[in-house]
């Protein structure tokens, strides 16, 4: 009876603990959805507060935001972006789907074709009519490829699309980067394969072993995490000299009319690039955590200055570290410095597989990306209200607005008209809590890169040619013109080349379901790479390691999905031919 | 002799506690009745109903059409399950993640208990308890944080590993699959020891303080105490326990192999649960009737597992759950 007593006080303290535990979270939940003190528009209309998610790693925005508030006041629309956060995309938006609980405006990543399978969202066909700004963005070629099997349009990819032509400055996809203190401390040379690369990084760190406040350096790290485990995986693709297309290459030997797709996976190059990394590995120049860190830590790795060097594309790491390379930090002698000042910034290096070929690391067209984008949801209350946002934050004042911030505070214009950034206002942007009370991108929401529609400025500063040279660090300068090269395209000379109809074709590869044979290899194939890969590399035997991850390979039946490659490629050339493309000569 | 008297002391037992069910009795208990119907109600709303959903494992279920419109295909999802060779692995890894996890809290548990009943000292004893059941209150995602941080290269056990020369490189414990069920249940230990000490605290407190005095006067020791006096009288809530948690064998886990896991040990991280997240609710597969039907076999070797060691505790005249 006195057990059954003493056992049953446990168990209500424990329910009570428990129940205090569960309330104490729960002020900050309403806070959150509060949304703040209603507000008006200036010509008197109540603001309407939506909720935007989008299933990509992102910052979210302080509440009272200033330039949130403006856009507000302009648009009479305020929204509130969530971010992914420990889940990866796939499985953010399946518990989305599964709850019911949407947000009003979308970008489903990976996910964005189930949601239209699950009608969630709404068609863009006739508010496209309506919003000139929003149909200015593609052509109808390029709209016809958002076109889902109903024949509708349900998103639009915000990114990498260009206004009059573009003016990309710097490179967004991948490269192997490396610190310019590194090439400056080698006297600038050339390096053109993985042997001098690697070569290069393990001199550098024998030399200077630590940081100025004693961090002592990685020379390479390698993401692994989910997908982002291309990091590791897909270099042989481009040291093969080809471009971007993300799940296989497209060998076009015999003429563009003639595409035929190649697995990198099983090529020799990828063979010797993995025993490359797997010498280097046991040589201790590669993290010897690179297989188990999540993104998180490799960011906060990044942020210390201390990899040498890294495979990686741009906007996956560049953007989180430029506020802790700009923030300065103490020596162990007591003196403060910055890590962009000494030099840790990255540059890409347009490896290849042997010296002096040519390579397409850099695109230099725009990449339509028709596999997700900005969607309005079917819980959207006032859909055609949030088209209207969309559309007007296209309007140049507000365009400008988002990107380059309010005139007179974070920019100036010069009596040509030119907008300029003074040496603070550049910190300014730098600065990650700066940024969360004042900036307001809305960057999953349509945009445009490339030229300002007043025709002497650029639609992000990040292209404006003044803008980019004087927000370069030093370092990064004097590494520009010891190369002879202004921008981070030309350093990286890959080959001039116009994009082929099927580019990139990881916007098929993204959205292929596991319904059909090629869907299940393509997940097969993955999970087996995401096993093997690593083990090659951290591998004692290299050889009959990668003799078992081959075989293993061949037992997910590649094959199956290198067919469904081919027909897909085939498919956009017909496309392509329809809208009259011919193979250039 | 002694037999005759359990017997008659348990009928005697059932006549007390179960009155036949009149209207009299039905009207003099009418209170209690409610209050527990609130409980009845409760089970069946969040319990039982949700069971109807069991039948979408029937169908190629599509959110969008619902279960009306799904069509119906039999048992292809139970068929697919068990031909895929990923499913048997992660049964594999649950089972076993679950064994370990249940072998060694229960053991460490007891033997924590017990030992800390020893200390004399009321003080240390209760600071001692107190830091013990701590962890309990972290959320695993904490845990997964410090675990995680530990065994990096540059992590605490690594750093001592190094210092007292055991090792010259640092090793990469998380990327090694043979380590990976081993960190899982001392993370596990880690963080429940103190919690689930805690109820066999209570049993030990309410073992009748004659029989350690009459083991004094037999000239037993201390430990004779704890092997003869002691564990008996634990034995009820350990089997109670243990029958209990039988049923969560397959709950082996989720947060902590989720995010503990990587590609290198993927083979041995990944539970029956990241399974079904995996299929039923990733946005790139959206199989609900797949995960319904994982979800639907591990209930049934739960169910199984309880009976079964129900019936055998029944047989060996040991306390059970019905």
């Amino acid at each position: 009876m006195k057990t059954k007593k003493i056992v049953s006080l446990i168990l209500a303290s424990m329910l009570a603990v428990s129940s205090f535990a569960a309330c104490s979270t729960k002020p900050t939940d309403t806070q959150s959805s509060g949304g703040g003190e209603p507000a008006q528009t200036g010509d008197g209309k109540q603001i309407v507060d939506f909720t935007m998610f989008a299933a990509m790693a992102g910052k979210e925005k302080n509440e009272g935001n200033d330039i949130m508030e403006l856009i507000a006041e302009k648009t009479g629309v305020r929204v509130k972006e969530t971010w992914l956060t420990g889940q990866d995309a796939g499985e953010a938006i399946g518990s989305i789907i599964a709850s019911g609980k949407l947000p009003d405006l979308i970008d489903g990543g990976d996910g964005s074709v189930t949601l239209y399978q699950n009608g969630l969202l709404v068609a863009w066909d006739d508010y496209l009519e309506k919003y000139p700004n929003l149909k200015e963005m593609y052509t109808d070629e390029e709209w016809d490829k958002f076109r889902m099997d109903d024949g509708h349009i349900y998103w639009a990819n915000v990114f990498g699309n260009s206004y009059d032509h573009n003016t990309a400055t710097g490179h967004n996809g991948e490269a192997f980067w490396i610190q310019v203190r590194v090439l400056e401390w080698a006297n600038y040379p050339k390096i053109q394969t993985l042997d001098e690369y690697f070569k290069l990084l393990e001199d550098y760190a024998a030399a200077n072993p630590e940081l100025p406040d004693g961090t002592p350096v990685i020379p390479y790290t390698c993401l692994c995490e989910d997908w982002k485990y291309y990091c590791l995986e897909n270099a042989p693709m481009f040291l093969d000299g080809y471009p971007n297309d993300g799940c296989v290459i497209v060998n076009i030997d015999n003429g563009m009319d003639n595409p035929k797709v190649v697995d990198y996976n099983t090529t020799d190059t990828a063979k010797m690039y993995f025993k490359k990394l797997n010498e280097e590995y046991a040589k201790g120049a590669i993290d010897p955590d690179f297989a188990t860190q999540t993104y998180d830590e490799y960011i906060a790795k990044l942020s210390t200055g201390r990899v040498l060097g890294l495979c990686d594309q741009y906007w996956d790491f560049a953007y989180n570290i430029m506020g802790p390379f700009a923030s300065p930090l103490e020596a162990t002698d007591g003196t403060t410095f910055r890590l962009d000042e000494i030099g840790c910034d990255y540059v890409p290096l347009g490896l290849t597989a042997k010296a002096g070929m040519s390579q397409q690391w850099h695109s230099y067209d725009d990449e339509l990306n028709q596999s997700s984008g900005c969607a309005v949801t079917t819980s959207c209350s006032d859909p055609d209200l949030a088209f209207a946002f969309l559309s007007a934050l296209l309007d140049q004042d507000i365009h400008d607005l988002r990107f380059w911030g309010i005139e007179g505070v974070d920019y100036l214009v010069d009596d040509q008209g030119l907008y300029y950034r003074t040496e603070e206002m550049r910190e300014n942007w730098k600065s990650d809590s700066y940024k969360a009370k004042h900036s307001c991108e809305y960057s999953y929401c349509p945009q445009w890169m490339g030229m300002s529609k007043d025709g002497i400025n650029r639609m992000q500063p990040s292209e404006q040619p003044s803008e980019f040279y004087e927000g370069l660090s030093e370092p990064l300068k004097k590494c520009f013109s010891a190369y002879g090269a202004q921008t981070y395209s030309e350093f990286l000379g890959s080959e001039i080349v116009v994009n082929a109809p099927w580019y990139p074709l990881w916007s098929w590869s993204n959205n292929i379901s596991s319904d059909t044979p090629g869907g299940i290899a393509w997940k097969r194939m993955g999970e087996c790479k995401h096993l093997w890969l690593p083990t090659v590399v951290m591998s004692s035997d290299f050889e009959s390691d990668w003799a078992a991850y081959q075989a293993a390979y061949a037992e997910c039946d590649p094959q199956a999905f290198l067919d469904e490659a081919q027909q897909a490629v085939d498919e956009r050339l017909a496309t392509a031919k329809s809208y009259g493309w011919t193979a250039p000569v | 002799m002694e037999n005759s008297i359990v017997k008659s002391k348990r009928t005697k037992e059932v006549d007390i506690n179960k009155p036949k069910l009149t209207a009299k009795e039905f009207k003099r208990q009418w209170i209690l009745v409610a209050i527990s119907a609130v409980y009845v109600i409760y089970g069946i709303i969040f319990y039982y109903l949700p069971l109807a959903g069991w039948i979408i494992a029937f169908q190629n279920f599509v959110f969008a059409k619902g279960i009306g419109g799904s069509k119906w295909v039999g048992i292809d999802k139970f068929k697919f399950l068990f031909s895929d060779k990923t499913f048997l692995m992660v049964i594999r890894n649950t089972f076993v993640m679950g064994v370990l996890n249940l072998f060694f809290s229960t053991v460490v548990a007891i033997a924590f208990a017990i030992l800390l009943n020893e200390v004399k000292n009321k003080y240390f004893k209760k600071s001692i308890q107190t830091i013990s059941y701590m962890p309990h209150f972290l959320s695993w995602i904490i845990v997964v944080a410090i675990v995680h941080d530990a065994l990096t290269s540059t992590g605490i056990i690594n750093d001592i590993l190094m210092r007292l020369g055991i090792f010259k490189q640092p090793y990469a414990f998380l990327g090694d699959p043979k380590l990976f069920w081993g960190i899982v249940t001392l993370s596990h230990l880690w963080k429940e020891t103190g919690w689930n000490a805690i109820i066999y605290l209570a049993a030990i407190t309410s073992i009748d303080p004659c029989l350690y005095e009459s083991a004094s006067i037999d000239g037993a020791g201390r430990f004779q105490k704890m092997r003869y006096v002691t564990l008996p009288g634990l034995r009820p809530t350990i089997m109670i326990l243990l029958l209990m948690n039988m049923g969560n064998v397959l709950n082996a886990g989720f947060e902590l192999q989720y995010l503990l896991g990587n590609g290198l040990v993927q083979n041995v991280s990944r539970t029956i649960d990241i399974y079904i997240l995996d299929w039923a609710l990733d946005a790139r597969n959206m199989d609900y009737s797949l995960g319904t039907a994982a979800g639907i076999f591990k209930t049934v070797v739960s169910m199984t597992f309880i009976v079964v060691s129900n019936y055998i505790a029944k047989k060996k005249g040991d306390e059970r759950l019905f």
